[in-house]
């Protein structure tokens, strides 16, 4: 494991242009996930994480960058060339809720990217690929002819996840596909995910706002923050030494589901809400409302560098906060 | 600690086309003076019906309420009209609800929103509530409040509209204040600061709060009192440290194990709750819990246990703990 990168992206901009000037959704994201790990990807609501998940798999054209996949610059392609590509690239959405269509069965649901694909001439086999498929996910043949409203939202997603895997990808884009569901239930599709990763030599990225879920289930974890990557590591080494000032108020603010150690925890509150991502002035997005703010990261925007090894960090203050020589400026 | 809210065998049910749903199955707690209860549970387990009930926000038909008392202050709040439930919503019970992007108006600036309260509760003219709606936004950290209250709910942020709805239901001083997943829309460091308010203003005005939410990082953070619902019916109560440490009923020992601490190992797989709750169109005759739970027994099908009480505060139904059980030990994995 860990060896090729699957995926690799470089400098990923996606600008939208709404009145009032430009929104920078996504501003320059540079990545690799490698074959069958989990990269999780965190952040606030309006970070870009969603943006970039989406652009990553061109279901928005980039503004600007390259995303090689196996080692082909896929945004270099046209929508034909691109088709058998998206054989290999799938999707589970957020809200199993909205991204069924009421109106299919769930067989034709999970056959429909079979179909467009022309994967099986007969329908028999098609069938049993789906019932082969519902079996994977914890369904029966029973489901096929039923309704998405006649599921819960776990069994829905389930569906979600039967679908994503019709064509066998290689990876897959999971857009919070937890966080519309009970806690309780919540866990039931994470370890489904999990069982199917080593099943199937899976690849995902994973992208989510609960912190803990992410730990759990990613080998490295991206933080994001107003269309920036402000720090990227394995997971062990991002909760136990984050670096970024953001990324340490972020862990902080988690609440644990344990009433001594949540009380007696000191916690960074940040000041303010997210700025703007419309025009963003110049220098580290985070600046106005980081403790540890010097002039410097108000004019240049800090490089995203390896750190420590397979630690990396876009801060101007990254060197003393590891020594412990930085002094707070709040 | 003297009890500013008594619920007593609260029954609620809903009529319809299909039958009668009960969605609140018997219920008694105690709301003391400025303690914060928690009320968790899954969705559809009747945490946020027992809220509205003790409003009488509920839309009656097609809810009643089939029995039971709701004493606040002694008052039997069941018992009251329309018109006098007006005066106790907002003034001495407030209510914040889960999603600030739908609950203000958003065709009222702001400030007239916080006004319209003030000069119904308070009987302050209109520009001394506008000076104290200012202030209010004040208490609630809005940053630049002369110019924020003249502004219209789409230019407030997730965390900033949370922070008006607070405001709002603090304009009277509220001696007990409801907030039915307060935090979940919002992102973690803003959940941060508005729990952060929330205690503020609680030490400040002395007021008791129920807390409904389904996530035990919140609860385990926020709540003295702990009350776990399972299809309208309290299966477990006890103080923070009781349910969290030394929890006793298998639902909420499973719902605890659910969610991933950060210590977790990564190979560790989460334990989930096999299935879901039962339709409460026939609500079962024993323990609710029984098709979901590792230890059912024969007798959970049948009959639902009277509460065992672990110590004076801490009860849970459950069979397994009843004295004549088999001494069967659920260990968690702490």
């Amino acid at each position: 494991m860990m060896t090729e990168p699957i995926l690799s992206a470089r400098n990923i901009k996606k600008y939208f242009n709404v009145s009032g000037g430009t929104l920078k959704a996504v501003d320059g994201i540079s990545f690799d996930i490698y074959q069958g790990e989990t990269l999780g990807l965190v952040g606030e609501s309006g970070c870009g994480k969603t943006t970039a998940g989406r652009t990553i798999i061109r279901l928005y054209e980039p503004t600007e960058g390259e995303l090689y996949f196996e080692g082909e610059d896929i945004y270099k392609l046209s929508r034909h060339n691109m088709k058998p590509i998206r054989r290999n690239i799938q999707m589970i959405f957020q809200d199993p809720y909205a991204s069924l269509n009421p109106r299919m069965t769930v067989e034709e649901i999970i056959a429909e990217p079979l179909d467009i694909h022309g994967i099986y001439k007969s329908d028999k086999q098609k069938r049993e690929r789906v019932f082969e498929l519902l079996e994977l996910v914890g369904l029966n043949e029973e489901h096929a002819l039923r309704f998405p409203h006649e599921f819960s939202g776990g069994q829905r997603q389930r569906i979600g996840v039967a679908r994503s895997l019709a064509l066998n990808p290689k990876f897959i884009v999971c857009d919070e596909p937890i966080s519309a569901l009970d806690v309780s239930i919540q866990a039931q599709v994470v370890n489904l995910l999990k069982n199917l990763q080593t099943q199937m030599g899976l690849t995902y990225l994973f992208i989510a706002h609960d912190l803990s879920m992410v730990r759990y289930i990613s080998d490295r974890v991206g933080v994001m923050y107003l269309g920036m990557m402000m720090e990227l590591a394995k997971s062990e080494e991002l909760y136990d030494n984050p670096i970024h000032p953001y990324t340490q108020a972020l862990l902080s603010a988690i609440p644990i589901p344990d009433p001594e150690v949540q009380r007696s925890r000191k916690r960074i509150i940040l000041e303010g809400d997210v700025p703007s991502p419309i025009d963003p002035p110049p220098g580290c997005r985070f600046a106005d409302r980081c403790f540890y703010a010097i002039d410097e990261c108000r004019k240049t925007t800090p490089e995203f560098e390896e750190v420590r090894p397979n630690h990396f960090v876009a801060c101007h203050r990254s060197g003393e906060i590891i020594e412990g020589t930085a002094t707070m400026t709040k | 600690m003297e009890n500013i809210l008594e619920v007593k065998n609260l029954q609620v049910s809903f009529k319809t086309f299909f039958g009668e749903v009960e969605a609140v199955r018997d219920i008694s707690f105690t709301v003391g003076k400025k303690e914060t209860v928690a009320i968790v549970g899954e969705s559809g387990c009747g945490k946020s019906v027992t809220a509205s009930s003790i409003m009488q926000l509920l839309p009656m038909p097609p809810a009643f309420y089939k029995g039971g008392e709701i004493l606040f202050k002694g008052e039997d709040i069941v018992k009251k009209t329309d018109k006098e439930m007006q005066d106790i919503r907002g003034s001495k019970i407030s209510m914040v609800f889960q999603d600030p992007m739908t609950s203000l108006n958003p065709t009222m600036k702001v400030g007239k929103q916080i006004v319209e309260g003030l000069i119904k509760h308070q009987k302050l003219t209109s520009k001394e509530a506008h000076k104290k709606a200012i202030e209010m936004l004040k208490l609630v950290s809005v940053p630049q409040p002369e110019k924020r209250v003249n502004q219209y709910p789409h230019e407030f942020s997730g965390g900033m509209r949370q922070r008006v709805m607070i405001a709002l239901a603090m304009v009277a001083n509220p001696e007990l204040l409801i907030a039915d997943e307060p935090t979940t829309a919002l992102d973690v460091t803003v959940q941060a600061q508005i729990l952060d308010l929330m205690k503020e203003l609680q030490d400040k005005l002395n007021m008791s709060i129920i807390l409904i939410t389904h996530d035990l990082g919140v609860v385990a953070d926020m709540s003295d009192k702990v009350i776990v619902m399972y299809a309208g019916q309290i299966v477990e109560q006890g103080n923070v440290n009781d349910i969290f440490k030394n929890p006793k009923h298998p639902y909420t020992i499973k719902l605890l194990e659910s969610v991933p601490r950060l210590d977790m190992k990564r190979d560790e797989s989460l334990s989930y709750i096999e299935g879901t709750p039962p339709d409460l169109y026939i609500p079962p005759k024993g323990c609710a819990f029984f098709d979901r739970c590792d230890y059912a027994m024969k007798v959970c099908k049948d009959y639902m246990p009277d509460p065992e009480y672990h110590s004076s505060e801490h009860y849970s139904r459950c069979w397994l703990n009843h004295p004549l059980a088999n001494d069967i030990r659920h260990e968690r994995s702490v």
